[in-house]
């Protein structure tokens, strides 16, 4: 893998990257304790795997791939030695700027809790959507066909939906 | 709420991520600074501790085993037959579980983070299901823990009652055993016996293991109910 031979490079694209980490390790840990650790994790995994990456394919896509599986055997882990945090305890909540911007915060901390509420698949499917990556990059990620990723997008689209409907009611 | 608009919500997050600098202030972040991290989180990982522990099972199961061996070598008289064989047995036994966490080690090693997100998950969930294997085939060593201590001279001079008890005990723990090893399967995981057996926790993550195979095979599937 030239892109990541040594250390400047590999600390370069985290960097560059950090912010799919951050996202993902939010999406999947509900307190920040956990969140760190996920994030060492997965950094680390990603040093270890740096040799598995074609580099054909984008830096990007293969870091979603080792990053979401390290989250989805990471949360596991945890469900199997504690119950679930409530979603909404510690949950990296974006901080309010102004009030005009009150409904648009609201409105991102109500997507970030409907993500949790999905199950650890379909909350890496969610993410990769929000992500806009295209159905092609999405079922290379997940392993699964684009067909099927079309459908399930639509269904979790439909009941995301339903949420902010039901709120705006 | 259009597609756009969720799409929308999710880059303003990715902007005020930015902007409230949340990034630049958590700790892992920082903590790039310092590659050598990186060394000392191998030690913590995730899979690292899992195979450390297998490891650490391996080595005691080789001491017992190489113990039990010295044990029958030095025991090779037909007084001690119902020692020779019990030990040896349970030797066997225990060799057997041994190679099966070794094989369970080499499948975690061969696990690749890199791999498609169902395709790895899959694996990692089967290798939990897989300590099935283990229990099985230990549970076949409880008959011969009720034989071990027997010699002939014993046998000659004991109570016909207590002949019997001895009798009754080891054919109860070999039905038991048998039915164990033919029961224990991912198929008996929701009975109750099954559930006081392998305690709270690990039940637990066999029951997750199980249901999240059959989430990733629905998963797999294009026509979705």
């Amino acid at each position: 893998m030239n892109q990541t031979h040594g250390k400047e490079n590999f600390l370069r694209l985290i960097e560059e990257n950090k912010r799919i980490i951050f996202k993902i390790c939010n999406a999947y840990c509900s307190n920040k304790h956990d969140r760190e650790d996920l994030a060492q994790e997965i950094i680390y995994q990603l040093w270890k795997s740096a040799g598995s990456f074609n580099s054909d394919f984008r830096f990007s896509t293969w870091m979603y791939r080792v990053a979401l599986n390290v989250a989805i055997s990471f949360y596991r882990k945890a469900k199997n030695i504690k119950a679930i945090v409530p979603i909404s305890d510690d949950l990296v909540h974006v901080p309010e700027t102004s009030g005009t911007h009150h409904i648009h915060e609201e409105n991102i901390n109500l997507l970030q809790q409907f993500i949790h509420e999905l199950r650890e698949l379909d909350r890496a499917l969610m993410i990769l959507y929000l992500e806009e990556k295209s159905h092609r990059d999405i079922s290379e990620i997940i392993g699964i066909s684009e067909t099927n990723v079309a459908t399930r997008i639509s269904r979790i689209k439909e009941k995301l939906k339903q949420r902010f409907a039901n709120i705006n009611q | 709420m259009e597609e756009k608009n969720i799409v929308d919500i999710w880059r303003s997050y990715d902007q005020k991520l930015e902007e409230s600098r949340i990034l630049n202030m958590q700790s892992w972040v920082l903590n790039l600074k310092n590659f050598e991290f990186l060394q000392s989180q191998k030690a913590k990982s995730v899979l690292n501790r899992l195979t450390t522990g297998k490891w650490f099972t391996v080595i005691l199961g080789i001491i017992w085993v190489v113990f039990l061996v010295f044990l029958v070598l030095n025991s090779l008289t037909i007084n001690k037959i119902f020692f020779v064989v019990s030990a040896g047995m349970i030797a066997i036994i225990t060799g057997i579980a041994i190679v099966v966490y070794l094989k369970q080690i080499f499948l975690i090693r061969q696990i690749n983070h890199s791999n498609s997100i169902v395709e790895t998950q899959d694996k990692l969930a089967h290798l939990k299901l897989s300590t099935l294997w283990v229990t099985r085939i230990l549970f076949l060593q409880c008959p011969f823990h009720t034989t071990w201590f027997l010699n002939w001279e014993m046998l000659k001079h004991a109570p016909t009652g207590l002949l019997i008890f001895q009798v009754a005990i080891t054919v109860a723990f070999t039905f038991l055993s048998v039915w164990l090893y033919r029961n224990i399967s991912d198929k008996n995981m929701h009975k109750k016996w099954f559930k006081v057996l392998f305690g709270g926790s690990g039940w637990t993550s066999l029951i997750l293991a199980k249901d999240f195979i059959e989430e990733i095979d629905e998963y797999r599937q294009d026509h979705i109910a």
